[in-house]
């Protein structure tokens, strides 16, 4: 280090779990922060102002006023510059630290780019909004050998795992299958506290700054389930199975990463519509999905499909998930609404 | 026998946080899924006395079992 990157990280590296090596580590690692929504945005502003040498964030979605609650980086006028989000992110954490070299992708994360984009990366941090693509992480993540952070978020409470390839178990080990579109609770139909943000990814982070300082006793082999409103923090020990094999750590099959499996959008022409495919066609419980939906928009639903209407948008749900979105022009944002209003 | 059960998240709207059973003895996950009529892709996350368990895991007398959705915002 410099005398002025001395100087800058003085109170860090105060620390003595940190120190002058730690922050030497720091500044020659690469970090992928893949998503920067709300979880991503905290991410990166606290890798770039920790003095992590290489910022990769990834990201194929615009600003919008309903995420500026929570997603720290932006404002007013990176919307009304229509800047994408991973583009507006990096520009403001120029200015906190230009020694970082800070690296904006405008890009779905997909079987096909996933392996490009983390090629060099020391830590993948979850900052996505959908289990497909943190299946898909996860997949690419056992092949590479590349350690990563999951960490999700809802309501007041949020969850994070650590997993190091080949040392702890992965993401499958204790989620078993994607879970299924429209069954669970998200951002947009359940509502977020941004301080629940706030804790998720503090913790997240942390783990991401131990992995990368190579300080594995004290990285948590546990899944840590946190809860901001009612103050719960509780630690989980994730286990292998002792009867069966896991399919992505032990047996190396990587179905997603293959492109043999996941989500498909397709925009469909001249319609001003996307067709978003969910992977598997297993039924999506309209009762329990309309429920939460019209906390949002307007819903109307038979045994043979659901109509569910926002500002601009109106979804055309079928009973096995696949959804056509009317106002939906990329391929990119039909799956975007698709992971905030259904979930997959 | 007796055990304890905590729902968490969302599972918990319209069920409870934390209550005790009174089960038979050699009864598995499943069974206290149809109890609280939760389907397997309701709780893809299981725990018991703190440690990562399955629908088939046999449940002991004074077991602590946690069930969680899944949590996939961001």
């Amino acid at each position: 280090m410099n005398d002025k990157e001395i100087s800058r990280y003085y109170k860090q590296t105060l620390l003595p779990l940190i120190g002058a090596d730690g922050q030497e580590l720091l500044g020659k690692s690469t970090v992928v922060i893949a998503g920067c929504g709300a979880l991503g945005t905290s991410l990166a502003n606290t890798m770039v102002r920790s003095g992590v040498g290489n910022v990769v964030i990834i990201d194929r979605d615009y600003i919008d006023y309903d995420n500026l609650p929570r997603q720290i980086l932006f404002d007013e006028e990176d919307i009304r510059r229509g800047l994408p989000k991973s583009v507006a992110a990096a520009e403001k954490l120029r200015l906190v630290n230009s020694s970082v070299n800070i690296v904006p992708v405008v890009a779905d994360l997909t079987s096909s780019n996933i392996e490009e984009l983390f090629s060099g990366a020391d830590l993948i941090l979850d900052g996505t909004d959908n289990f497909e693509t943190r299946f898909l992480i996860n997949e690419a993540c056992d092949k590479m050998k590349i350690p990563w952070v999951y960490a999700g978020v809802v309501s007041t409470y949020g969850m994070i795992y650590a997993t190091i390839p080949g040392e702890t178990p992965c993401l499958n080990c204790f989620i078993n299958n994607i879970p299924a579109p429209g069954s669970f609770p998200t951002c947009a139909t359940t509502g977020v506290l941004n301080t629940a943000v706030s804790m998720v990814t503090s913790i997240e982070a942390t783990e991401g700054l131990k992995i990368l300082m190579g300080r594995k006793s004290a990285i948590s082999e546990k899944l840590i389930y946190v809860d901001v409103w009612h103050n719960i923090t509780k630690n989980f020990v994730i286990k292998k199975s002792e009867e069966s094999l896991c399919r992505i750590c032990d047996e190396h099959k990587y179905e997603l990463l293959k492109g043999e499996t996941g989500v498909k959008a397709v925009s469909l022409c001249g319609h001003n519509s996307v067709q978003v495919t969910p992977a598997s066609l297993i039924g999506v419980p309209f009762e329990d999905l309309a429920l939460r939906l019209k906390k949002s928009g307007e819903v109307k639903f038979n045994n043979y499909m659901m109509k569910f209407t926002i500002p601009g948008y109106e979804f055309t749900i079928f009973p096995d998930g696949r959804t056509i979105i009317k106002g939906a022009v990329e391929e990119s944002e039909g799956k975007s609404l698709y992971a905030e209003y259904i979930g997959y | 026998m007796k055990v304890k059960v905590k729902l968490f998240a969302t599972l918990r709207d319209g069920r409870f946080s934390e209550k005790e059973f009174e089960i038979e003895a050699g009864s598995d996950v499943e069974l206290l899924l149809k109890m609280f009529n939760l389907k397997h892709e309701d709780v893809p996350i299981i725990f018991i006395n703190g440690r990562h368990a399955d629908f088939d895991t046999r449940i002991m007398d004074n077991d602590d079992i946690a069930f969680f959705p899944p949590i996939g915002g961001g």
